[in-house]
């Protein structure tokens, strides 16, 4: 089933970079989403209990439930693409097309590859599809962020494969699949596994941007097209939190476990601050949801750091922010068809010029700042009820002063947006009310999580966390 | 045999961090290239074809032939031969060097058990450290890429350090990180100078907050 998926996720990839017209185009990409929701309805069909292995790769719940979010978020991606890219050349537009497509199938690659050096094979492979869309616009920002961004990506990824060869060599048995490094890491070298896991985690960073390695990330939403940055931010950040987490649950069977559980904390910590203060900072409506980013998967890495319940509101948020940044992120591309701009000082008065778009942005930034009905509430009260009961009082204090900076930076940008005095010229796009409607559809999946989780979506995390 | 081409390698680690002409680099690269090859090609337990040709592959033909060809053709579009006079100088790059030469020792002899080739896994590590000392201290673009060409080769190193034998996905892992080397210099030496004029990162700080 995988491999069948991949063999033809790849060939109409590969025949979209030939497309003749924008309907072709558009045929190549609906066979594509079709592929793309025929496996999610087979691994729906098993009850996302995995299937049969396919060579390097099981469809195992994690990956599964990471899969379903990256086609979703993908197909909205190529809609909302197709009007974005409206007044480009045949020949950028099926290149950009193409590549998204590439990249949707490496990220699945990632989701359900089971074995360590196949998941970095495939994160490698998302830095090359990636660049090609950060570099789209071919000016000179593009290149510089599209430089930045294979050259950091490249150097991290080489840095994490150290980590990746360590682990295999703490193992006893030589293989470098999960379950077998699970079994046989156990009683490996403390020493080895502990400067794996920080050299792993240190070179996946720039994919789940967060704290070091994240300014890549930031860079990369920055010049991407906008729709492009709403797959970037979500399904590859996924794929790194993907990577980081089977490595995670490997550890956790380890005597390196309390201290890869610090190391998350830090780490989580360190992004949060940098996503607080550079959410103040910027004057760019992408980079700044690009640092909200940044502040979230930190958090999701807290919750990893204090491990129980925190394990399980770490994959939900996750799930989550999925869901809410990319309709922040597909809002973001209608808003810049109506502004042309996203400088967050010049553009305003977006409830009177795009009502619906304006209130996509106020209900995104109440769900993305875990304000009830907020799935993120869920998660983010669970991981703070975690870091309280280890009685840390210390983060739980740290934490609350971080996010209260957050809500302040986030509720006064948004609030800018929409009621300042505009400044810039205003563009109407015929296409601007139906791609707002639309950007809304994730958005209103992230409510009705907040409201109620279903158990089968309970029982699937639950079965994801449990090791 | 093997461990005088170690020692050659460790030398051409030293050189390349006093050195400042950029051909300098590229040669180096390439005889880097050479020495991995070598190493490679003696540590092989037997006549495995498709081993062998993978090796050919990753070290003959990326390490020593394209990447230093590409290298040297950057060099002529460019006109950039030296490194920013205004970078660190010879000396504290030399005092670098040898601060990173006795990190690797010492983690070696802290890390080193014995699963672990010593030999292998402390001229690695001195390897990546020297690809990060050359990416952090020099402002040119082109060191960076040298830099990341560096740890490259420090990361086959380290793959040699920790088994006799690479396993078919890790030789698929380092092809694949080869290509990407590659595909960085086709950047630089398509793109970058004919788009930013820039041969240092100083020009690259446009996109930030």
């Amino acid at each position: 089933m995988l491999l069948a998926y991949f063999i033809l996720s790849v060939l109409i990839a590969l025949a979209t970079f030939r497309a003749g017209g924008r309907r072709t185009v558009a045929m190549l990409g609906t066979a594509f989403f079709a592929v793309q929701f025929a496996l999610a309805a087979a691994l729906f069909r098993c009850g996302f209990r995995g299937g049969a292995e396919a060579l390097f790769f099981t469809p195992d719940a994690l990956g599964s439930l990471f899969f379903v979010l990256l086609a979703a978020v993908s197909a909205l991606v190529f809609i909302h693409s197709r009007d974005y890219l409206a007044d480009c050349a045949i020949a950028d537009y099926r290149r950009y097309a193409a590549l998204q497509m590439l990249l949707t199938a490496a990220i699945t690659g990632a989701y359900f590859a089971n074995n360590v050096a196949v998941t970095w094979i495939f994160l490698e492979a998302t830095t090359l599809c990636a660049a090609g869309l950060v570099y789209f616009r071919h000016t000179e920002h593009s290149l510089e962020a599209a430089w930045k961004y294979v050259f950091v990506c490249s150097t991290g990824i080489a840095v994490a494969y150290l980590g990746i060869l360590l682990l295999g060599t703490a193992a006893t048995g030589g293989s470098l699949g999960y379950e077998a490094l699970a079994r046989e890491v156990t009683h490996g070298n403390p020493l080895y596994l502990k400067t794996a896991f920080v050299l792993i985690l240190c070179g996946y960073s720039c994919k789940l941007e967060i704290f070091p390695l994240h300014t890549v990330g930031v860079d990369a939403n920055f010049a991407a097209p906008a729709p492009a940055s709403a797959l970037i931010s979500t399904g590859l950040v996924n794929a790194g939190f993907v990577a980081v987490y089977r490595i995670y649950r490997i550890m956790m069977q380890t005597e390196a476990a309390p201290w890869v559980r610090s190391v998350l904390l830090l780490t989580g910590v360190a992004s949060l601050a940098v996503g607080a203060f550079f959410l103040r900072r910027t004057n760019n409506y992408k980079r700044f949801l690009s640092y909200s980013t940044v502040e979230n998967m930190g958090i999701a890495a807290i919750g990893l750091g204090i491990g129980g319940p925190g394990v399980w509101a770490a994959v939900f948020h996750t799930a989550c922010h999925t869901l809410v940044k990319s309709s922040l992120f597909l809002q973001t591309a209608v808003m810049h068809g109506i502004y042309d701009d996203y400088r967050i000082n010049r553009i305003g008065d977006y409830m009177r010029i795009n009502r619906i778009g304006a209130i996509g942005f106020l209900l995104g930034a109440v769900l993305l700042l875990a304000f009830p009905p907020s799935p993120l509430f869920v998660s983010e009260l669970m991981i703070l009820g975690g870091v309280l009961a280890d009685e840390r009082w210390w983060l739980a204090a740290l934490l609350l002063v971080l996010l209260c900076i957050v809500i302040y930076s986030f509720v006064s940008r948004i609030v800018r947006l929409c009621y300042q005095p505009n400044q810039d010229a205003v563009h109407r796009p015929a296409a601007s009310h139906r791609l707002a409607w639309t950007a809304l559809v994730p958005l209103g999946a992230a409510l009705v999580l907040g409201l109620w989780q279903p158990e089968a979506l309970r029982a699937l995390i639950e079965r994801i966390v449990t090791i | 045999m093997i461990l005088p081409l170690v020692i050659l390698y460790v030398v051409t680690l030293v050189y390349l961090s006093i050195t400042e002409r950029f051909r300098t680099y590229a040669s180096i690269i390439g005889l880097q290239g050479w020495i991995l090859f070598g190493v490679a090609l003696l540590r092989l337990h037997r006549i495995d074809l498709p081993e062998l040709l993978f090796i050919s592959v990753e070290t003959l033909l990326f390490k020593t032939l394209l990447v230093p060809a590409l290298l040297f053709a950057v060099i002529r579009r460019t006109h950039i031969h030296r490194v920013r006079t205004s970078g660190s100088s010879q000396f504290n790059a030399l005092l670098l060097s040898v601060g990173a030469a006795a990190a690797a020792i010492t983690l070696t002899a802290a890390m080193a058990d014995g699963n672990i080739d010593r030999v292998f896994f402390g001229v690695a590590l001195y390897a990546v450290l020297s690809g990060l000392i050359l990416i952090v201290v020099r402002s040119r673009i082109f060191s960076h890429m040298v830099g990341f060409l560096v740890i490259e080769n420090g990361v086959f190193l380290f793959s040699m350090a920790v088994g006799t034998e690479m396993p078919f996905l890790i030789n698929v892992a380092i092809l694949l990180d080869i290509m990407i080397s590659v595909l960085m210099l086709g950047i630089f030496f398509m793109r970058i100078g004919n788009k930013l004029h820039a041969d240092d990162a100083d020009s690259l700080t446009n996109v930030k907050d």
